[in-house]
């Protein structure tokens, strides 16, 4: 008797499931809903988890809304979702990438889904650094070669006996273990797991003027709060990055590159010309990120303040009639 | 000892031959096996790893009596009541109902005999708290498939009977003990079954309640002629009740008869201890105490009292007239009590010992 | 039991006393040892076989499998077949379709009500929830301070996108739970096969199963939603199927006695009757998923989480704080109002007017808000007004400022929570951590198979060596010591601080109530939250993703400890009064050991939420397996993160056998 009821409720089960098949199975669904774009003049951008993307996505949104008239809808999320998510159509537009090789194959050249959009007119740079207080007591420290010379200065409870060097969010592309190892550092990566923790730990060093080895990068809004002086590393060819374990050399310098929805660059009418023109100076996109992290505006009163001061930059952007 | 009596021609309403209920592994290979027939329940635990809750019972439910089966706990009482209507599922035997056997019975029909000819009043009330009294009682109907206006009438009625009503709309939670048990009561007696069975309902009442429901009980009885089953712990309340009874012990049935028949002559050593402390003037009949009328004289004269009063009921006109009392049945005399013959019922001499005073 | 609960208790401790401490000693001896006789044996024919194949140190190179590969593959697989396989064609890509128009349905509902009657909704609906009556009122009136709150803080608009996707959520979580906890509470079978299933569900990072989610179901509302009922689900599955198993079986038998078939025993006794767990799991599950929003941001799915996540990118805790108050205030919210709901059952005395009870109350609560949505829609602007928002995170964050600086290391003699966490870290974690890694690896098997012997039965042994086995097989070998060691020390102060508070708790009435809102705070405000402070105070040590794991395993401890501590059987310690014991001595002798299941349980919670935040950890310095699965996702490195996440599953089912609760009777005698 038992197995009979066993057996009813299987039967139960599996009906339920084939329902739930049988209904969702009436037809196929819709993929991708990017053709939306046009018509509805709805643009979709990604808001990346750093301020100078931030600051690139609030001005082309203003502009978008208030010169062009359209609606648009910001979403945010981790780059290499983006990616996938620009690919699928969810989103029309990354305004700052930093490089994602592995992506930029699938995507790109594979399933032509996403194409590039061309330069933002930023160059970011990624290197060890150290503050200026620090440096200018001890010049010689901008070398790496004498980084093992300071290496005590830069212990922590975390380091152990050797120094630290502090490193940030997972996003960002790190050769830093290979390059302690092959230059023979007496250094430790400590990964802080997040840009917030990075930047808190930051300011807390620089309060106390303590002496600090950081991974960090250019363009950054908290360089105007905590001036940083980079330490020079073997210098970068083409190539000496190529395999990962054997990287000795320091990072190259990336000019930021824009994508789009492969649909969208084809069919996104003055939206899409708008954006392939958009294109600034990383001065200028510093500008607006120290309003956004260190004036505490919101995007859009930093984006408006700057639209109103530097019409003749934009202007450029526009569309031709 | 456990034979069944095939005295009344009426047929059964239950009838029980050869149960039994092991549980443990492999079960099914005890009941068949001699060899395990005459071991103790640690006998037979040690040797088979089973516990015989009820070893090899026989007996018959007639039509319209009170058939209470008392044991103390662990003799396999409540297993056996359970295995009436297979809430239980009997390791062999056969239990029919009507003539109709029970175990073979599908589970539409099974459900439909518990639905309609065979509910129970439980020990622990089993009531669903989240329903009201009234609703509560309606819930054999519901399960019924009948309307919801239709039940809630009828489970009003019923409510009533039992002494609850102005109580519908409380919950369980609301009630003492023996409100409890009412509604317990009224949700078996709602289905309108042929027969109730009852495990040890009112145990878990105080003794003042306990009495109240126990007049309940046999309030219903005369009203309603109902059969029932019985189950209890409590010798008084047997006696009280039952038109029979069966005592059990580990499993077994040792005596099987009327309350008089249990007091008045002990199957064995078990059952005389446990007999020991009945107030036996109230449970013998005149039957048990009286003789033949010795002359003409003491048949036509003195007063008169019937078979079945209690031994009590006839010490109470002896005394009075302190002469024997004749004992009438149809207006006939059919013999007469005595002094000896009294106290000896209360002084628990069997007859042979009577004989012995007498001489 | 029963004689040990109604002996004097001062009595107990005398008797064990008189065998003394030899004999008791012997029979550990000689019940361990029996134990672990053959454990022994083993492993000295295993061990030596294994260090001359392997060698010993660390986890043996040759026994590790590559995982990362084929999921790999299986990412990639995904992104090209997506638009064209019928799997996704016909079934995958409705779900995800109709996950976005749900949300996006009840999120246009409640914005079509306004402002005005969004809030009239949610007053009377935790009114009604509560019962229509004076201890209701209370209920109603938390309600109306939350959004008002909410809108104060300018959050309005990102609240009501965040409980949108929580009202879809959480109903998916409810119905699956149910159904899971139906088929769990009616099958034996199904019930063994769930719990390993639930307990995976809940020990894995949402993060490192965001990737997957979002490459199947799309960046936004649909991979957050799905993420959030699997995190969701697992405690209603798991109190329907306890509400069903523990049934009264008197009123089930009566049941069955009047002749119910299967399925009306189902809807008339086992549901009703497993409805305070029932209601029990819905506050659990709620609270899961609100615990989700943050997460959930991170694909996209906008609202409160959206919120605090852009604070921390540009490290403004006051901005995060507005947006974490409302997640905070809308668990209490729904808390109460379930908690209120679930009084309710069963003492209901219908009473008063006919028109606030069953339907009809329902009825009355949807006239009332649709006539709140028309006068708003009359009178008022749809949304929060602008001007009737204030803005905290200017103050906020001097506060923190202030406090940081002060704390970090100005504090006069104990040197503040730099130097502590300086010490921690060189004196607690790095030998725990050293020592750890410096064991061979069969050593380790072998503790963790004698230990769980100990505790448990060979079954117990089995697994948790088989899944501290598993580890080192993924490849994480070092890295799991690493976090092992950060979670071990985390336990270790989550149990002394909660233990200590939770006594102090269960013996001081007025201090539990002091703390329990601070306790509702510490459980659902999001840890992003607190990273920069934690951070600010700490600094990036695993130090300081030790204090994240202690704020949010801290609650349920003490929570557990006090009832534990409550639910003494009275009597005990009224005998241990009446004998003239102390308060020092009844607490020792009477509640502590007499509460022990309960603290039993309070360490495996702590083993459990502990493990939950090791993602957190590695968001603040904590490194190892947290920062894995963290760069799994954000990488797009689908092997990467599920790996790390694996091993956080393995480590959790080890350290979840070693305190079970149901082995603590072999334990006893240890401690005996």
């Amino acid at each position: 008797m038992r197995t009979k009821t066993r057996n009813a409720r299987t039967a139960v089960a599996a009906t339920a499931v084939l329902g739930l098949l049988a209904l969702s199975g009436c037809g196929a669904a819709e993929t991708g809903k990017s053709n939306e774009a046009g018509d509805k003049k709805t643009v979709k951008l990604t808001v990346p988890s750093w301020v100078g993307a931030q600051a690139n996505t609030a001005v082309a949104a203003y502009l978008l809304e208030k010169e062009l008239g359209y609606t648009v809808k910001t979403q945010q999320m981790g780059e290499v979702l983006a990616w996938d998510a620009l690919s699928k159509g969810d989103i029309d537009g990354i305004l700052e990438d930093w490089g994602h090789p592995k992506e930029e194959k699938q995507y790109v050249e594979t399933k032509k889904t996403v194409v590039k959009g061309g330069d933002l007119g930023v160059t970011g740079h990624i290197g060890w650094f150290v503050p200026k207080y620090f440096a200018d007591k001890h010049p010689d420290v901008t070398d790496w070669k004498n980084l093992n010379k300071y290496a005590d200065e830069f212990k922590t409870a975390e380091s152990g006996d050797k120094g630290e060097i502090l490193e940030g969010s997972p996003d960002y592309v790190t050769n830093d273990d290979a390059i302690i190892k092959n230059l023979k550092l007496n250094l430790k990566t400590n990964y802080s797991g997040s840009e917030a923790s990075q930047i808190t730990a930051m300011k807390k060093y620089a309060k106390a003027k303590k002496p600090f080895l950081t991974y960090w990068w250019t363009p950054q809004w908290l360089n105007a709060e905590i001036d940083m002086v980079e330490v020079k590393l073997p210098a970068y060819k083409e190539g000496c990055d190529a395999d990962p374990k054997k990287v000795a050399c320091a990072y190259p310098n990336t000019p930021l590159q824009k994508f789009f929805n492969a649909d969208f660059a084809k069919n996104g009418g003055k939206a899409a010309e708008f954006l392939k023109n958009f294109k600034w100076t990383t001065e200028q996109q510093n500008e607006v990120a120290l309003m956004i992290a260190d004036e505490k505006l919101s995007p859009e009163a930093a984006a408006e303040k700057w639209v109103k001061a530097n019409e003749s930059t934009w202007k450029a952007w526009m569309p031709k009639k | 000892m456990t034979a069944p009596e095939h005295t009344n021609a009426a047929e059964p309403v239950f009838s029980v031959r050869n149960l039994w209920k092991v549980f443990g592994p492999k079960a099914d290979r005890v009941p068949a096996n001699p060899e395990y027939a005459g071991l103790s329940a640690e006998e037979l635990r040690a040797r088979t790893g089973c516990t015989a809750a009820v070893r090899d019972v026989s007996f018959d439910v007639h039509k319209g009596e009170v058939f209470v089966v008392m044991g103390l706990s662990g003799s396999g009482k409540s297993t056996l009541v359970r295995c009436l209507t297979r809430l239980i599922e009997p390791t062999s035997g056969a239990v029919a109902i009507d003539g109709e056997d029970v175990l073979s019975m599908d589970k539409s029909r099974l459900r439909a005999l518990r639905r309609h000819r065979a509910s129970m009043v439980f020990q622990h009330f089993g009531l669903l708290p989240h329903r009201s009294v009234v609703d509560n009682v309606a819930y054999g109907l519901e399960i019924q498939g009948m309307g919801k206006a239709e039940r809630r009438a009828k489970a009003a009625e019923v409510v009533e009977k039992v002494g609850l009503a102005g109580m519908e709309e409380r919950r369980p939670g609301q009630l003492s003990g023996g409100q409890q048990q009412r509604v317990g009561l009224a949700r078996a007696l709602a289905v309108d079954p042929e027969v109730l069975l009852f495990d040890e309902p009112f145990s878990a009442l105080d003794p003042l309640i306990r009495r109240d429901m126990q007049e309940e009980v046999i309030r219903l009885h005369r009203e309603e002629g109902r059969t029932m089953v019985f189950i209890t712990h409590d010798l008084s309340e047997a006696l009280r009740l039952g038109t029979r009874i069966a005592l059990m012990r580990d499993g077994r049935i040792v005596q099987l008869g009327t309350p008089e028949e249990i007091v008045g002559s002990p199957a064995d050593d078990y059952v005389r201890d446990f007999v020991r402390d009945v107030a036996r003037e109230q449970v013998m009949t005149v039957r048990t105490a009286m003789r033949p009328a010795a002359d003409v004289a003491e048949a036509e004269a003195g007063a008169s009292v019937a078979p079945d009063a209690t031994v009590s009921a006839a010490i109470e006109a002896v005394a009075r007239t302190g002469a024997p009392a004749r004992v009438m049945e149809d207006g006939r005399c059919i013999g007469v009590v005595d002094h000896q013959g009294l106290l000896a019922v209360v002084a628990g001499l069997g007859p042979s010992d009577q004989k012995a005073v007498a001489a | 039991m029963t004689a040990a609960v109604t002996t004097p208790s001062k009595e107990k401790p005398a008797q064990r006393a008189v065998p003394g401490p030899g004999r008791l000693a012997s029979v550990v001896r000689h019940r361990a040892g029996r134990k672990l006789l053959p454990l022994a044996v083993a492993a000295f024919v295993l061990v030596p076989l294994g260090v001359v194949l392997w060698g010993g140190g660390s986890w043996p190179a040759a026994l590790t499998v590559d995982v990362s590969g084929p999921l790999d593959d299986a990412n990639e697989w995904v992104i090209d077949n997506r638009e064209s396989h019928p799997l996704f064609l016909y079934f995958l890509l409705h779900l995800s379709n109709t996950a976005t128009d749900a949300v996006d349905a009840v999120y246009n509902g409640l914005d079509a009500l306004g402002w005005v009657g969004f809030a009239a909704l949610a007053v009377l609906f935790a009114w009604r929830a509560a019962g229509f009556d004076r201890r209701g009122a209370k209920t109603a009136g938390i309600a109306a301070v939350v959004f008002a709150v909410c809108g104060l803080l300018g959050m309005w608009d990102a609240t009501l996108l965040t409980i949108a996707l929580m009202v879809v959520a959480v109903a998916v979580a409810s119905l699956l739970g149910i159904a899971l906890g139906l088929a769990a509470g009616l099958s034996d079978r199904f019930h063994r096969m769930l719990r390993p299933v639930l307990d995976t569900m809940q020990v894995m990072p949402a993060f490192a199963y965001l990737l997957p989610f979002v490459l199947v179901f799309g960046t936004g509302t649909p991979a957050a939603l799905f993420c959030t009922v699997i995190y969701a689900a697992p405690p209603m599955a798991r109190l329907t199927a306890l509400g069903l198993r523990g049934a009264d079986a008197g009123v089930l038998e009566a049941s069955a006695s009047l002749g119910a078939s299967g399925r009306q025993r189902l809807w008339t006794a086992r549901l009703p009757l497993a409805r305070k767990e029932m209601l029990l799991g819905l506050n659990q599950t709620i609270m899961m998923a609100l615990s989700m929003v943050v997460i959930a941001a991170l694909v996209g799915a906008g609202g409160l989480g959206e919120e605090v996540y852009s604070a921390l990118s540009t490290v403004d805790v006051g901005k995060a704080l507005a947006a974490g108050i409302p997640i905070v205030l809308i668990a209490v919210w729904l808390d109460r109002t379930t908690a209120a709901a679930g009084e309710r059952i069963g003492t209901s005395v219908p009473g008063g007017s006919r028109l606030l009870h069953g339907w009809r109350a329902w009825a009355l609560v949807a006239v009332v808000t649709a006539a709140a949505a028309a006068a708003n829609r009359a009178l008022l602007a749809p949304t929060w007004p602008e001007g009737w928002t204030y803005d905290i995170s200017t103050p906020v964050n001097k506060a923190q400022d202030w406090i940081t600086e002060h704390l970090a290391s100005g504090v006069p003699v104990l040197g503040g929570t730099e130097v502590w966490s300086e010490n921690f870290t060189l004196w607690v974690l790095n030998p725990l951590r050293d020592g750890l890694v410096w064991l061979p690896w069969w050593a380790l098997l072998l503790i963790v198979a004698g230990l769980a012997w100990l505790v448990g039965t060979w079954a117990t042994a089995l697994t948790s060596t088989l899944a501290l086995g598993a580890v080192g097989v993924l490849g994480v070998w070092t890295k799991s010591l690493d976090t092992l060691s950060q979670v071990i020390a985390a336990l270790f102060v989550t149990l002394l601080l909660g233990f200590a508070l939770g006594v102090a708790a269960a013996r001081a009435g007025r201090f539990e109530r002091w703390m329990r809102p601070v306790l509702d705070a510490m459980q659902t405000m999001p840890q992003f939250v607190y990273l920069i402070p934690v951070v600010a105070l700490f600094g990036v040590t695993r130090a300081s993703a030790i204090i994240a794991a202690v704020v949010y395993a801290l609650p349920a401890v003490v929570r557990i400890t006090t009832q534990g501590i409550r639910e003494v059987d009275p009597a005990a310690l009224e005998a241990a009064r009446s004998l003239g014991a102390g308060s020092r001595q009844q607490l020792l002798q009477v509640q502590l050991p007499l509460a022990r299941p309960a603290l039993q349980l309070a360490v495996n919670q702590g083993v459990v939420l502990v493990l939950a935040v090791v993602v957190v950890g590695g968001l603040v310095g904590g490194g190892a397996l947290g920062y894995d699965v963290v760069k799994g996702l954000s990488r797009g490195e689908m092997g990467v993160g599920m790996t790390a996440g694996a091993a956080i599953v393995c480590l959790g089912l080890v350290l979840d056998r070693l305190t079970q609760p149901g082995a603590g009777r072999s334990r006893r005698r240890h401690e005996g």
